[in-house]
């Protein structure tokens, strides 16, 4: 390594600031690119790129003017105060970049709707300015204790660490675990950081030679033997992606099926124009359950309280048409539903709806809505799907009045529907051609004796709550299908076992595999009755259980109207039970169907295992799931020093017995505990002052002063005789035994003797961590100067 | 008028005789067997407890002076008069059993009388040299700065050379050979301030500084009446002090100490404070002096806190301080130098010794 030649002066600093800086940056990057599955376009993405950027850029610049490197962490915590506060301040902040009271404030209340909108949004979430603001200081977080762990530290190896949280998250979170992709490009990103640092101190290394570029060097190998980069990035590189794929594993997934392909389709109830359904098998594994809402109405039966409709079938999967709001659909005055002409019996009902805990962007109403006062906030409504969202507002603590046309079409009525259907309603007849054929086989069977599509949809809802069909929640996991798509109904069908999602989209595709328009509606079940009866009217209660799917098929002249497939579940519509012998015709002409049983009694099925969806319930463990994932992640960081301080003194202590350079991986270990424990090492200074100095800390100096002492005295003669002693008369065996018993003796008395503070310190934020590695350390410092 | 230098000869006579002449030791066979170190340091002890018994409370000095004689260097002891400089050295050259001379010098004395000089024997009618005081196993030069810089010379370059050429013929000095030199640095009188060149001939400058309360107490007690050099007799012998010289030289410096030392002298050269570094003579005999202390120690390897105790010693007198700190010190820069050497000490890494394991 040494030059003899080259006159090159004084020793260049190592500035490992650029290069490093670099790869870090480019690991970060990619690693946030791993949250791609949890939200919404890319700003998010160019945000966190924006604040790591600066934060690490920063940072950077900072360290080549020289700022002290005790201090970088603190003026990267700045860098990143400044820059959020510039982004989210909204020109607060003194100068736009230093935080007043006032940008706390706003951060206060960012903060506050972030948190919110992610107990209320699934995944992927539309990432409002609280989530962002979030995301921003994650990152730059993030970025702060990469560049502390890569450049302060330089131990590169580490910084993986942190840019595995945006990989791991997910995987806590969604089904489809870690992205693969993103995962594998972050090794990538992590192993070229891990190169440019060993490139970095090589080409240091030449240009520095240990010596001095006149000098014959008078080193041994300067090869630190133990945690190279290399190990580091086998080891860091295992625990990430073994760690990632414990984690994915360990979260209940949907497995393969139709779905292989949509990973991060899955769970997006409450986000527009995706599907719940993927993701409601495993809600409905879940059996805690909180109100949802309450209402009193004055209809003649307690109404299914829709929320929205997913029509738009793309084969694997159901979702909402997104359709852009309507500024002028006023929610004070909706129109008439699609289709229903006035031959159709309607009575209007008042539903009085206080929302408890549902947090969505979609209205409980019972259908089919026609004037909603009350709303707090911006509402629309959609006329095809009846159906009323907002595009600013949530429903929770809502408390409004429905004014709603009960739907009392007769049989014959919707007997005589016609099969012509508008242009807006045929694209509910779409089908994926390469559906399992057992789809069509079962719809022709079931339904070749109908006259009428009306009563083609009769059968195949009875054929549906036959007994061959049973309500199941677990079997469409056990068995392999979950979800709403075409292959999942076709396993369905063959399976029979299932709950109202297989049975309402098995009854939606059949029906349009026979050319009935069908969709699907998303809602609540009407709920139980509760004691409380005021004016005259009785309280329903609807929990998060209630929540539920079902078909809705469209007849000519009449609309949408709904079924109930699903066994055990909810109230068949009087409407469809005209063949029933129970049925009075007479009650469906007055459009006042006789008191059915208002809940099916749950026989089979378990009523508490509703549906349910990411409302604020799911969301809630959605949210403790994340924030018990942020709790681990930094309790991890946390432990990060500690735990990499202990591997560092185990490996010495196996060192130390394991015989050849004991002294010396004894000395190491000894300084590094001294420094541990709040004494400055100084590498000016011999072994022997420093053990000078060591005597009279309290835990070897006080009695009984005599064992530890001695031990530290023996420590010293052969840290010695190792450092500057003759090589190859290295002590023996026996010796070596006696100086990991010396060793102990000593780390304890030092540990025992220092006050408590101090001892927690060394224990969680070992301060010798912060001692670049003995040889790098001797090196930077310009000896000759 | 030819001054007569005081010429002190104990021991068996000396014989300066021509080149390869080395007579006048009794057990030459002995020369080059090391000692061993447990030996040396016990032998060490016993020097320093026999020199300790005239002079008192003075045991760095006296350490100081051991490892120089032991180095085969040649001391400097810089101090006021009548701290016990003589003392010491005469007390340390009585406790070896070898030839000493001492030369008072005097403004007047001339090289001849430190070489030698040849002179015409009539009856043999052949010219005859007459070896000079310099010819001594151990050689006390008192007050060297009196004498005139060409005499100073001449005792410089015998030092250096280890020889004395006179009228063509060259005579080696007998082994071992060390010139324990006083002088006094704050009388200007009518000295002649040793040149830089020459103050780096000498491996070590120490000072004796006075004595505590105490230990003038106790001198008063002990040394009113008697000299107390009278008491004093050699505890090792001419071979054991080459056995033990010996000994010094194999002692071991790491690769880590050696860099220390010439991180350290370096650091002299480089410093603001000095106009003059040290010299790499200077590395050298740091390192020599280091092993010799380690020898007396017992210890068969050097260790950095070695060079650490030897440095003000070693490096001092061989630097200059710039005139930017050195202000009015122009009457005595060593207390300054002192400083300035120690903040050295003190800022000088200590390498991270290595044999495969950093």
């Amino acid at each position: 390594m040494s030059r003899p030649g080259a006159a090159t002066g004084r020793r260049r600093p190592i500035r490992p600031e650029w290069p490093v800086t670099g790869a870090l940056l480019l690991l970060l990057v990619v690693a946030n690119g791993g949250l791609a599955s949890l939200l919404q376009g890319t700003t998010w993405w160019w945000l966190m790129a924006l604040v790591s950027g600066t934060v690490l850029l920063g940072l950077a610049g900072l360290r080549r003017v020289g700022i002290a490197e005790s201090l970088t962490s603190v003026a990267g915590f700045g860098i990143l105060l400044a820059t959020v506060t510039l982004l989210f301040g909204g020109g607060t902040g003194l100068l736009w970049l230093i935080p007043s009271p006032e940008t706390i404030d706003r951060f206060g209340t960012l903060v506050d709707s972030g948190l919110e909108s992610i107990r209320q949004q699934g995944t992927p979430a539309d990432p409002v300015p609280g989530i962002l603001l979030l995301l921003s200081a994650g990152a730059g977080v993030i970025a702060v204790m990469m560049h502390l762990l890569a450049i302060t530290l330089r131990v590169p190896a580490l910084a993986g660490l942190p840019a595995l949280v945006p990989v791991a998250v997910p995987g806590l979170i969604v089904d489809g675990g870690a992205d693969p992709l993103a995962l594998s490009l972050t090794a990538i990103s992590f192993l070229i950081l891990l190169r440019v640092d060993v490139r970095v101190r090589r080409a240091w290394e030449v240009e520095n030679p240990p010596a001095g570029p006149n000098t014959p060097r008078v080193y041994g190998p300067v090869r630190r033997r133990g945690p190279g980069p290399l190990w580091g990035s086998m080891v860091v590189g295992s625990i990430g992606v073994v760690g990632a794929l414990l984690l994915s594993i360990a979260t209940p997934a949907v497995p393969g099926g139709g779905f292989a392909g949509t990973r991060g389709v899955g769970m997006l109830l409450f986000a527009r124009g995706v599907t719940p359904l993927i993701n409601l098998g495993q809600d409905l594994r879940q059996t805690q359950s909180s109100p949802a809402l309450h209402y009193r109405t004055t209809a003649s039966q307690p109404p299914y309280l829709k929320l929205l409709t997913l029509d738009n079938f793309v084969g694997v999967t159901w979702m909402a048409r997104v359709e852009p709001t309507d500024p002028d659909s006023n929610v004070e005055a909706i129109a008439l539903p699609q289709g229903l002409s006035s031959n159709v019996a309607t009575r209007e009902t008042k539903t009085q709806i206080v929302i408890d805990s549902v947090a969505t962007r979609w209205l409980p109403t019972p259908f089919a809505p026609k004037k909603v006062t009350g709303l707090v906030g911006d509402w629309y409504w959609d006329r095809s799907t009846s159906t009323i969202a907002s595009a600013n507002s949530i429903t929770r603590g809502q408390q409004y009045t429905v004014t709603a046309l009960e739907l009392a079409p007769t049989a014959e009525q919707l007997r005589a529907a016609g099969t012509r259907y508008p242009a807006s309603i045929r694209r509910t007849l779409d089908l994926p051609g390469n559906r399992p054929a057992i789809i069509d086989q079962t719809a022709r069977n079931v339904t070749s004796g109908a006259i009428s599509p009306y009563d083609a949809a009769v059968a195949l809802q009875d054929y549906l709550r036959g007994s061959e069909f049973s309500y199941d929640t677990d079997a469409p996991v056990a068995e392999g299908y979950d979800g709403g798509g075409v292959d999942v109904v076709g396993k369905f069908l063959a399976v029979k076992r299932g709950y109202c999602v297989h049975f309402a989209s098995a009854m939606a595709v059949m029906a349009r595999s026979i050319g009935i328009p069908a969709r699907i509606a998303i809602g609540y079940l009407p709920g139980s009755r509760s004691t409380s009866y005021i004016e005259g009217r009785d309280r329903f209660n609807v929990d998060a259980h209630d929540l539920h799917a079902w078909p809705e098929l469209y007849f000519g002249g009449i609309g949408w109207v709904a079924f109930e497939p699903t066994p055990g579940r909810g109230t068949v519509p009087a409407y469809t039970r005209a063949t029933d012998a129970q049925a009075p015709l007479g009650s469906l002409v007055t459009g006042l169907p006789s008191a059915a049983p208002r809940r099916a009694d749950p026989g089979g099925g378990n009523p508490s295992l509703g549906l349910r969806a990411a409302t604020t319930q799911t969301g809630d463990v959605d949210g403790a799931r994340t924030v018990s994932a942020a709790l681990a992640a930094v309790l991890i960081l946390l432990m990060l020093p500690g735990g990499a301080r202990a591997l560092r003194r185990q490996g010495r202590r196996r060192r130390v017995r394991a015989g050849p350079g004991a002294a010396g991986w004894a000395w190491d270990e000894l300084a590094d505990t001294a420094v541990d424990h709040g004494t400055r090492v100084r590498d000016t200074e011999t072994p022997r002052e420093l053990v000078a100095r060591l005597e009279l800390l309290p835990g070897l100096d006080s009695p009984p002063a005599g064992d530890p002492v001695d031990a530290l005295r023996r420590l010293l003669v052969a840290a010695e005789r190792h450092r500057f002693g003759r090589p190859g008369a290295d002590m023996p065996g026996e010796v070596s035994a006696g100086l990991a018993a010396d060793l102990d003796q000593v780390t304890r008395a030092i540990h025992a003797g220092a006050s408590w503070p101090v001892r927690i310190r060394a224990i969680v934020l070992p301060a010798s961590l912060r001692r670049p590695s003995k040889v790098a350390r001797n090196e930077s410092l310009p000896v000759d100067a | 008028m030819k001054a007569a230098p005081v010429r002190v000869v104990t021991g068996p006579a000396i014989a300066g005789t021509a080149v390869g002449a080395a007579d006048g030791y009794d057990d030459e066979a002995e020369i080059e067997t090391p000692m061993d170190l447990a030996a040396v340091e016990a032998s060490a002890r016993a020097i320093i407890r026999n020199v300790e018994t005239v002079i008192d409370g003075k045991h760095a000095a006296v350490k100081t002076a051991l490892t120089v004689l032991l180095a085969e260097g040649h001391l400097l002891i810089e101090d006021v008069p009548g701290v016990g400089k003589t003392m010491l050295a005469k007390a340390l050259a009585k406790s070896v059993h070898c030839t000493v001379s001492r030369i008072q010098f005097t403004p007047d004395l001339l090289p001849s009388d430190v070489t030698g000089v040849s002179v015409f024997n009539q009856f043999d009618r052949r010219f005859e040299f007459k070896p000079g005081a310099i010819f001594a196993n151990i050689v006390i030069g008192d007050e060297i700065n009196r004498a005139s810089p060409k005499t100073q010379s001449a005792l410089l370059e015998c030092m250096e050379e280890r020889q004395v050429t006179v009228d063509g013929s060259t005579y080696l000095l007998p082994p071992p050979f060390t010139v324990v030199a006083t002088q006094n640095p704050i009388e200007m009188e009518g000295t002649y301030a040793l040149p830089e060149a020459q103050r780096d001939r000498f491996m070590a400058r120490i000072s004796m500084g006075y004595p505590d309360k105490e230990s003038e107490l106790a001198m008063l007690d002990s040394r009113d009446t008697s000299s107390p050099l009278a008491g004093i007799t050699a505890v090792v012998s001419g071979a054991q002090l080459r056995g033990m010289m010996t000994a010094a030289r194999a002692v071991f410096a790491s690769g880590a100490v050696k860099q220390y030392a010439v991180n350290l002298v370096r650091a002299t050269r480089e410093d603001r404070d000095l106009r003059l570094g040290a010299s790499p003579r200077a590395t050298l005999q740091l390192i020599r002096a280091a092993k010799a202390q380690a020898a007396l120690n017992g210890r068969e390897y050097v260790l950095p806190d070695d060079i650490d105790s030897l440095a003000v010693s070693v490096l001092g007198h061989r630097l200059v301080a710039s005139t930017r700190v050195l202000g009015h010190h122009h009457q005595n820069a060593t207390p300054l130098i002192d400083e300035i050497v120690t903040r050295i000490v003190d800022a000088t890494p200590v390498p991270i010794g290595a044999q495969g394991r950093p």
